[in-house]
Formats: C-alpha cells, sequence, structure tokens
C-alpha cells in the first residue's frame, strides 16, 4: 500500500472510532428499550425477542405526552416572542448601528451570567405572585438567556442582506417598515429558521430553570426524564424509551441547523 | 424600534438581576418569611468561612479545567482530521455532533445506566479483560466519571467552532510552507496553530462559561457524594437556595461566582489580545 494510502485509512479509522463512541449510547439506550424487563440488568445479553411493552407504557399509560407537549408550548412561546422582539432590534442595530459596537456586545454579556443569579428572583418573584408551577415562570427564564442570542444571531443575518435591496424600495414608496417587513425579514428567513430550531433546542433542553419553575402538571420534558430513575425505583426500559423520546426532535433539528449554526455563532461581529 | 427588545431586557433580566441582589444583601428565608430583614454585607461576610463552598468551587475549578483541556485537545484532533478531504465528511460531522443537542440530563442517565457497576454496559466490558471499577463509588474518580460525561456531550461543540476557525484561515501561508518543504508537524505548530489562536481563545471561554454551570449529571447521577466530592458550586448554591430555602445566603454566593466567572474571563480576554498583537 502507498503511503498516502496508508495515511488515509488511518485518517478513516480514527473518524470511525470516534463515531462509534458517539453512537453506541443512542444505540445501548435503543435496545434497552425494547428489551423484556427481566433482561435489562443483564449487558451480555444482545439477542433476544423484542418487545414494545415500554414504549406502550411511556407512550400511552404515563404522563410523558403532556410533558411532551409543555416543552413544545414553552418552546414555541419563546421562540415567538424572541423572533417577534428580536428581529425588530437586530435589524436596528444592524441598519442603524443603535449603540455601536459595545451595545453588539452588551447583548451577549448576559450569557456570562449565571442562571442562579437570576433564577432565584424569578423563582421568588412567582413565589410571590403565586405563579410557581405555570408556564410564566419558565418562559421569562427562557427569555433571559434566549432572547439576546435571538438578537445576535440575527444582527448578523441582517449584516448580510444588500442595504441596497431596501433603499430600492423606498424610492419605490415603501416606509422604513414595510422595508424592514417585507424585504429585510424575507431576506434572512432561511437563516433565521434554522437557527430558530435551535433556540428551540435551548429551550427544550434546559432543566435547570424547568426544575425550580415548573411542576406536577406544567413540568416540562427534562425534568420528566430525570424523575424516571429518582422516585419510581428503577424502570429502566420506560426511561430508556423516554430518553429516547426526548433526544429525536433535537437530533433532527440538528441535522437542519448545523449549516447555519456556525454562521451564527459569528454573528454580529467582523473579525 | 430596540425599545420592545429593551423593555423586555429590562423585565426578564435586568429587574431579576437587581432584585437578587437586593435579596443578597437580606435574611431571606422562605421557611421564615416574616423575619426578612436588611442585614447588610453578612450573606457574603459568612462566604469566606464556609467550608462547603470553597470544596464546591475547588471541585468546579478541576471539572472544568480538566474537561475543557480535554475537549478541546479531542475536539482539535477532530477538526483537523475533517478538515481534510475526505470521503463522507458531511456524514461523520452530522453524526459525531448530535451530543451536543441532547439535553443533559438524558446524557446524564444514560451514562448512569452504562456505567453502573452491577448492570452497565462498560464495567462489564471491562470485566471480561480483567478490570473492576465502579465509576461513581470512590472520590477522586467519580469527578472524572462526570468529566468524561461531559467530554463525550462537548467535544464536539469545540469540534464544531474550531473546524469553523480552519475552514476561515487563509490560504497563503499554508502554500508557502509546502513550497518551503515544511513538514505536516511544523506548518501545525508554526502556522496553523498561531493563525487560530484568536478561534481558540474564544472556543475555550465559551466553552469554560458554560462548563461552569455543569448541574444536571450531578442532580441525576451522584447528587454531590460520595460525601461532597462531586458537589459543583451551582448544585452547592442550588442546595443552599431551593433545599435549605437561605435565599439570601444563596443570593449572596451566586454573585460571588459571577464575579469569580468575570475575573477568568477577563484574563482570557488579556491572553487574546496578547494573541492579536503577535
Amino acid at each position: 500500500m502507498t503511503r498516502k494510502g496508508l495515511h488515509a485509512v488511518m485518517i478513516h479509522g480514527l473518524l470511525f472510532l470516534a463515531l462509534i463512541v458517539v453512537v453506541f449510547p443512542y444505540f445501548w439506550m435503543l435496545l434497552t428499550s425494547i428489551k423484556p424487563y427481566w433482561l435489562i440488568t443483564a449487558p451480555n445479553v444482545w439477542i433476544f425477542r423484542p418487545v414494545l411493552d415500554n414504549w406502550r407504557e411511556v407512550l400511552f399509560e404515563s404522563k410523558l405526552p403532556l410533558y411532551l407537549l409543555n416543552s413544545l408550548i414553552v418552546g414555541g412561546i419563546v421562540s415567538v416572542i424572541s423572533v417577534g422582539v428580536g428581529s425588530l432590534a437586530a435589524y436596528s442595530f444592524s441598519r442603524f448601528n443603535t449603540g455601536g459596537t459595545p451595545a453588539r456586545f452588551a447583548i451577549l454579556a448576559a450569557q456570562m451570567l449565571p442562571p442562579v443569579v437570576l433564577v432565584i428572583s424569578i423563582f421568588l418573584m412567582m413565589y410571590h405572585l403565586r405563579l410557581l408551577k405555570t408556564y410564566a415562570g419558565i418562559i421569562v427564564a427562557h427569555l433571559s438567556f434566549i432572547l439576546p442570542l435571538v438578537t445576535w444571531f440575527l444582527i448578523g443575518f441582517f449584516d448580510e442582506v444588500p442595504r441596497e435591496l431596501e433603499e430600492q424600495a423606498m424610492v419605490d414608496g415603501y416606509t422604513r417598515f414595510q422595508a424592514f417587513y417585507k424585504v429585510g425579514l424575507p431576506n434572512v428567513r432561511a437563516g433565521a429558521a434554522a437557527a430558530g430550531c435551535f433556540w428551540f433546542v435551548l429551550s427544550w433542553n434546559d432543566f435547570f430553570y424547568a426544575l425550580i419553575l415548573t411542576g406536577g402538571p406544567t413540568k416540562t420534558l427534562p425534568v420528566a426524564v430525570a424523575g424516571f430513575w429518582t422516585f419510581r425505583g428503577i424502570e429502566m426500559g420506560q426511561m430508556a424509551a423516554a430518553i429516547i423520546v426526548a433526544i429525536v426532535p433535537v437530533v433532527t433539528a440538528s441535522f437542519f441547523v448545523q449549516k447555519h449554526l456556525v454562521k451564527g455563532l459569528g454573528g454580529g461581529v467582523k473579525y | 424600534m430596540v425599545i420592545p427588545l429593551l423593555l423586555m431586557l429590562l423585565a426578564v433580566l435586568v429587574y431579576p438581576m437587581g432584585s437578587s441582589l437586593w435579596v443578597s444583601f437580606e435574611n431571606y428565608r422562605l421557611t421564615a418569611l416574616h423575619a426578612r430583614h436588611f442585614v447588610g454585607l453578612a450573606n457574603y461576610a459568612k462566604i469566606p468561612r464556609d467550608a462547603r463552598f470553597w470544596n464546591a468551587m475547588g471541585n468546579t475549578l478541576v471539572f472544568v479545567s480538566t474537561a475543557v483541556f480535554l475537549e478541546f485537545v479531542l475536539g482539535f484532533a477532530l477538526a483537523l482530521l475533517l478538515h481534510r478531504r475526505v470521503r463522507m465528511r458531511n456524514f461523520f460531522r452530522s453524526v459525531l455532533l448530535t451530543p451536543m443537542f441532547i439535553t443533559p440530563v438524558a446524557v446524564g442517565l444514560i451514562f448512569r445506566f452504562m456505567l453502573n457497576s452491577e448492570f452497565g454496559i462498560i464495567p462489564y466490558i471491562l470485566k471480561t479483560i480483567g478490570i473492576e471499577v465502579d465509576f461513581f463509588a470512590t472520590s477522586p474518580l467519580a469527578l472524572f466519571s462526570i468529566v468524561f460525561i461531559d467530554v463525550w456531550q462537548w467535544t464536539p461543540f469545540m469540534m464544531l467552532l474550531l473546524l469553523a476557525g480552519l475552514e476561515s484561515l487563509p490560504r497563503e501561508p499554508f502554500e508557502a510552507a509546502r513550497v518551503d518543504g515544511a513538514s505536516a508537524w511544523f506548518t501545525f505548530r508554526r502556522v496553523t496553530f498561531p493563525l487560530m489562536r484568536p478561534v481558540i481563545v474564544v472556543a475555550v471561554i465559551i466553552r469554560m462559561l458554560d462548563a461552569f454551570k455543569v448541574f444536571e449529571y450531578l442532580y441525576v447521577i451522584t447528587r454531590g457524594g460520595p460525601g461532597n466530592s462531586t458537589e459543583s458550586i451551582m448544585y452547592y448554591i442550588y442546595r443552599v437556595g431551593f433545599r435549605f430555602f437561605r435565599m439570601g445566603e444563596a443570593a449572596a454566593m451566586s454573585y460571588v461566582l459571577a464575579l469569580i466567572i468575570l475575573l477568568l474571563v477577563f484574563l482570557e480576554f488579556q491572553l487574546l489580545r496578547r494573541a492579536r498583537s503577535t
């Protein structure tokens, strides 16, 4: 074999190894979720007659679908508010350079804040308003970190839309707002949609705020998933199924957003 | 057009920040609300003598530095591999990136299950080659098992940022190095690495900020144990605030944490500036 050929084999070998490290846990969870209960604690059994008991239990007899719905509602509301408010502001930062570069960075500075700082006062606020265990607290908390990110991403997207397009539209009689709404916004739609998936994922995955601010019927999916091992004793098969339910939507979304993610992270600043 | 954003941020960010700062100056216990009163800096004064706070801070620093270092090394290696013309490159990249999109609670539970000393697949495989370990039972090992989980989940993020950095590098220096007959190692050390330094610093800062927030793995696996050997700072503050309901003290601790993080970021930005000027 030539030296170059050997090289290629080595590179592919290493990448393949990494691939196995990443994929094996998924495979193992899938396998566990279809094992009959007496085999779940037997790691040496790989071949067996699969059963769907765990899946039936989780999808039709537990409250998991309700918690899934909660996650969807919270993520949806947060995304809609963020995009609505964030796109207006991002347009202004991009077109009129409102506040200059410091303002752009100030938006991101909030990301450094440890979540405990915010959660204490949001918790107390909701406690005194008697709004604990409703959607209110969790939506406020998620907006606190998603809204700045949304704005940051959108600044980058708007920066890439040529100004001439809008100027032309305004010459043709559009107002500034119409130019934003009918010209600027459609031009960032593709990027914003992909980034929207990403913000949705952030909200969907959050556990810390959800643990403290939701509860009972408003629990979100991660809080429910965490409960499988801690409170009900060991129901590993159902836990595996629930984990897969929590994973599949985000991993699917990830395939759509990856390309835009890099661009968005570079966002509001040009190096 | 910025006004809606400002109002919104005022409500969800600035107001909560201010109000928890105020709480940090109060004796504020949810279990004794009528006894709430202003105590000045008393909550802050307790922190230097709070051994458990510094234990948690130490654990967190060990965790952050080992995890971020390993993620950087592995992420950089993977980024370099994927930067070449590899067959099925997009496939490899897409699949290798998936862990960073999964909720950390799920990742924690997956590994709690797979690393379980009685029925986990990994100890089982290790047993067949004669190694017997309980990943979460003894003191230093438990923390490093958590590090391992973090590395599994977040190396992809490092890889993503570094790969983007590699792809935006200018080509000329590499061509010049090739013309001069430089070896691959020399090119990496003298061309790739210096050019990548700003990207590296940014990637490490972002990852570090996030690693400081480690909470979910502990919540679903060790609960801070054995002893307090895996208790992270976020987990400790969570306990003080939401298990013992001592809001004032928790608020003071979270502000101290914010200051420490700010300081670290400032130091790293100094590094970045030096990297830019050379």
